[in-house]
């Protein structure tokens, strides 16, 4: 099993989760990775991806999981940056025996959102509310999700917003909380200007970045 | 990228940031697909080729993919894409007053040096209009002065040019690889010597395939000599999101030998060139290692009629299974129907198209398939343990009686019982389509009438009625779009201010059976007094015809013969078995 951290930067981000599935498959047979098959009857590349962030945000840290033989860890960076589309490059690759399934371990994502003027450091405050309601929409509804215990924390630093957030299983999506915090404190983050810098798990008790375990 | 323009992007993007997640599926406006050709090389010409559909579709399209990367790879020339975006992007276009821009360096439209427009089916004709007002450019193309580039346009929609030429400062008709590249070069010349839009237009109309609307040039349809030899990209855009046809595709000839009597592109894409097998695996091997396609189409009007097709599918069959891609095989006619290939490849589904219920229908379209050609290929599909049966046919054909739909159920009451006496699949699911024929322009029945909507609606009936049957599914084709369909094939100049009418009026994505509105079109003729009627009552076979203008190689005295055969319920054998002499071959020698 070979794990690639990589980018999806730029136009790329407006590229769908769905469809970016299709795009790593693509890319590993243009790079002629010899990629392990479910034995299903439709068989399907057996590929594993983290918590993929919401359509628009952009991220230095996206992981994916290749089944694949014949092929190491380094050999494989090489080969899938050349056979990617712009905005997907991959930064760093780690072979493990077994699947460490991020999807399940990963607790929590940091980003950065830059505004284009400075934020005010009262969005900080924030963490000091004991309830956070946030509305989004949902499969076309709206819904209204109370988020207090997703949200580690918060730190403005001139027009740049630092955010901890819960992913994986239990998630905030940083849109939706970027939206809250346009909506509250008259801001304007973009959601494309949100960029997720890491992935982190929980070692007693500690968040640490999903890499230390990979290595 | 260079300075200017890297600045532009960026101011493009920006205002882009704010409207992209507001519309649906925003990959298809930013472009950055795998394999994008350098955009940033030296040029002296940017072209801008304009699909009038959507994203999807117009990534489909395998004639603009040829054009696009062929333009990208010639000296001093940067081609770029744009599709018609969705409604919900135009909107957000127009309340931010932002114009129609490019996808790979997001340019607004009108700073190209020249604008090609593809043109894909008639009822695509209210989205150049719309591409147009969202371009910001005048819709006529006299006009449009010097201030802009000159757009012209092309695809298999412009056998007859008539109806949207006042649109167009020139139409491309026939085969881009050879005029389309012509008029660039041609235009980068003009340009490099500043002469003037109208000389050049003058130039444009001596090269073969040109046809400009304010010359009302006579022209003859531009083709490709050495199919063979010619520019075929195997480096080609892999798509980011979903599109109509993902997959790659490689073409085994252009042309077909059947000469059904209703169909348009068996005439028009005539003469008949084939590119050999080695050619052939050569690109499917390149497409296949460049895209990393699961998925890999064997493309032409007529697959079967391919000269080696068993030796070209066993070669392809064998490097697609090295890469575990599946070989599709479409447009496979029912007489040629292989079972070994068909075994290897197609898996359980089969679709026919016997286009008619009876025998003597089928003689007068032309579709030389008899009784018992069906029976053996039904035969030994059913062996094979065939699950579903897709049927098409076409109602309301020339000669057309209530025998002839009785046919069509006929034949689905056949293929149930033979089901019941050989079939090895335990259950069976016919399917059954009829679209509404569509006399064209260029085919031998160009001259005919076409049905009333109150005559489609009572023949749907009447098939709804009787494929009442178990496991039977029946769908059929609007009648009212083929009504819209059959006037802007066959109309002349006077429909241009129709459709710009009809654009007005609301009507755009027409082909798009939930934004098809035909009270809007009926008004768009009325206020425009354009009568449409004439456009579906046929015309006189002395009569001058909208589209002679252009010589598209078959010949007009050609058609007429093959009408007058259909009439006499005679078939004309396949090209393949003997030389007709339609004329194509005067374009160029038919290689068979």
């Amino acid at each position: 099993m070979i794990i690639l951290k990589h980018y999806k930067e730029g136009d790329v981000s407006y590229v769908s989760h769905k469809d970016i599935l299709r795009v790593l498959q693509r890319g590993l047979k243009r790079a002629k990775v010899d990629v392990r098959y479910s034995q299903g009857y439709v068989p399907h590349m057996l590929t594993y991806t983290s918590t993929p962030v919401p359509l628009g945000v952009q991220s230095l840290a996206e992981y994916f999981a290749v089944d694949c033989t014949g092929i190491d860890e380094k050999e494989l960076l090489k080969r899938y940056n050349a056979s990617m589309p712009t905005g997907m490059r991959a930064v760093a690759s780690f072979y493990k025996d077994k699947n460490p399934n991020l999807a399940a371990i990963v607790v929590a994502s940091d980003y950065v959102a830059t505004a284009s003027e400075p934020l005010p450091l009262s969005i900080e405050e924030i963490l000091k509310e004991e309830s956070i309601i946030i509305k989004s929409m949902k499969k076309g509804e709206a819904v209204q999700k109370e988020i207090r215990s997703l949200v580690f924390d918060v730190k403005v630093q001139g027009n740049k917003l630092f955010m901890r957030l819960a992913s994986g299983n239990s998630n905030l999506r940083a849109d939706d909380f970027a939206a809250h915090i346009n909506a509250k404190c008259g801001c304007d983050i973009k959601t494309n200007d949100i960029l997720r810098t890491a992935q982190l798990v929980s070692i007693a008790g500690n968040f640490v970045d999903v890499e230390e375990i990979l290595k | 990228m260079r300075g200017a323009s890297a600045a532009r992007h960026r101011q493009m993007r920006d205002k882009l940031k704010d409207i992209l997640l507001q519309v649906q599926k925003p990959a298809r406006y930013v472009g950055g697909e795998y394999n994008l050709p350098d955009m940033d090389k030296e040029c002296s010409e940017r072209v801008l080729l304009c699909f009038s559909d959507k994203y999807e579709v117009g990534m489909s399209n395998i004639g603009t993919r040829i054009l696009y990367h062929m333009l990208n790879d010639t000296d001093g020339v940067v081609c770029e894409r744009c599709y018609a975006p969705d409604l919900d992007m135009a909107e957000l276009l127009r309340k931010n007053s932002l114009p129609l821009f490019s996808l790979e360096t997001k340019r607004d439209a009108k700073q190209f040096d020249l604008i090609g427009f593809s043109i894909g089916f008639e009822l695509q004709f209210t989205n150049v209009v719309y591409m147009l007002d969202l371009m910001g450019v005048p819709y006529y193309a006299d006009q449009r002065g010097e201030e802009y580039p000159p757009i012209v346009a092309g695809g298999p929609c412009v056998v007859n040019p008539m109806p949207f030429a006042p649109f167009f400062d020139a139409v491309l008709i026939g085969e881009g690889e050879k005029n389309l590249k012509e008029l660039t070069l041609l235009h980068m010349q003009c340009r490099e010597g500043k002469v003037s839009k109208a000389e050049f237009l003058q130039r444009a109309s001596k090269l073969d395939g040109v046809y400009v609307p304010s010359l009302n040039n006579r022209t003859k349809r531009a083709v490709v000599k050495d199919l063979d030899k010619a520019y075929y990209p195997t480096k080609v855009l892999v798509p980011n999101c979903d599109i109509v046809h993902d997959r790659s595709s490689i073409e085994l000839f252009r042309g077909c030998a059947n000469g059904c009597r209703f169909c348009q592109a068996g005439f028009y894409y005539r003469p008949i060139r084939e590119r050999s097998v080695d050619t052939l695996v050569r690109q499917a091997c390149e497409l296949m290692d460049n895209t990393g396609y699961d998925e890999l189409g064997l493309l032409s009007l007529s697959t079967s009629d391919y000269s080696q097709l068993k030796e070209l599918v066993d070669k392809i069959k064998v490097e697609a299974d090295k890469r575990k891609v599946k070989v599709a095989l479409p447009s496979l006619r029912l007489d040629s129907f292989e079972a070994e290939i068909y075994d290897g490849i197609q898996g359980a589904s089969l679709t026919f198209a016997p286009e008619a219920g009876t025998q003597r229908l089928r003689d007068v379209i032309n579709k030389n398939i008899n009784e018992e050609d069906i029976l053996t290929s039904l035969t030994t599909a059913m062996k094979y343990g065939v699950k579903n049966v897709k049927l098409y046919f076409i109602i309301g054909l020339p000669t057309e009686s209530e025998e002839d739909l009785q046919g069509i159920v006929d034949i689905v009451h056949l293929i149930k019982k033979l089901h019941a006496q050989c079939g090895t699949s335990k259950l069976l699911n016919i399917t059954v389509s009829t679209s509404v024929f569509i006399p064209k322009p260029l085919t031998p029945f160009q001259w005919e009438s076409q049905i009333t909507i109150e005559q489609m609606r009572q023949k749907q009936a009447f098939m709804r009625e009787k494929l009442r049957i178990k496991n039977v599914k029946y769908s059929w084709h609007g009648a009212e779009s083929s009504v819209i369909e059959a006037i802007l094939a066959r109309g002349d100049r006077s429909l241009a201010k129709a459709i710009v009418k009809a654009y007005e009026l609301g009507c755009v994505f027409d082909s798009w059976s939930e934004n098809f509105y035909y009270d809007r079109w009926m008004a768009a003729f009325e206020q425009s007094g354009v009568d449409y009627q004439k456009f579906l009552d046929g015309f006189a076979e002395d009569e001058e015809l909208p589209w002679d203008i252009v010589d598209n190689g078959v010949t007009k005295s050609y058609l007429l013969n093959e009408r007058h055969k259909a009439y006499a319920e005679q078939s004309t054998p396949n090209c393949l078995d003997k030389c007709n002499g339609c004329g194509a071959n005067r374009l160029e020698r038919c290689r068979i």
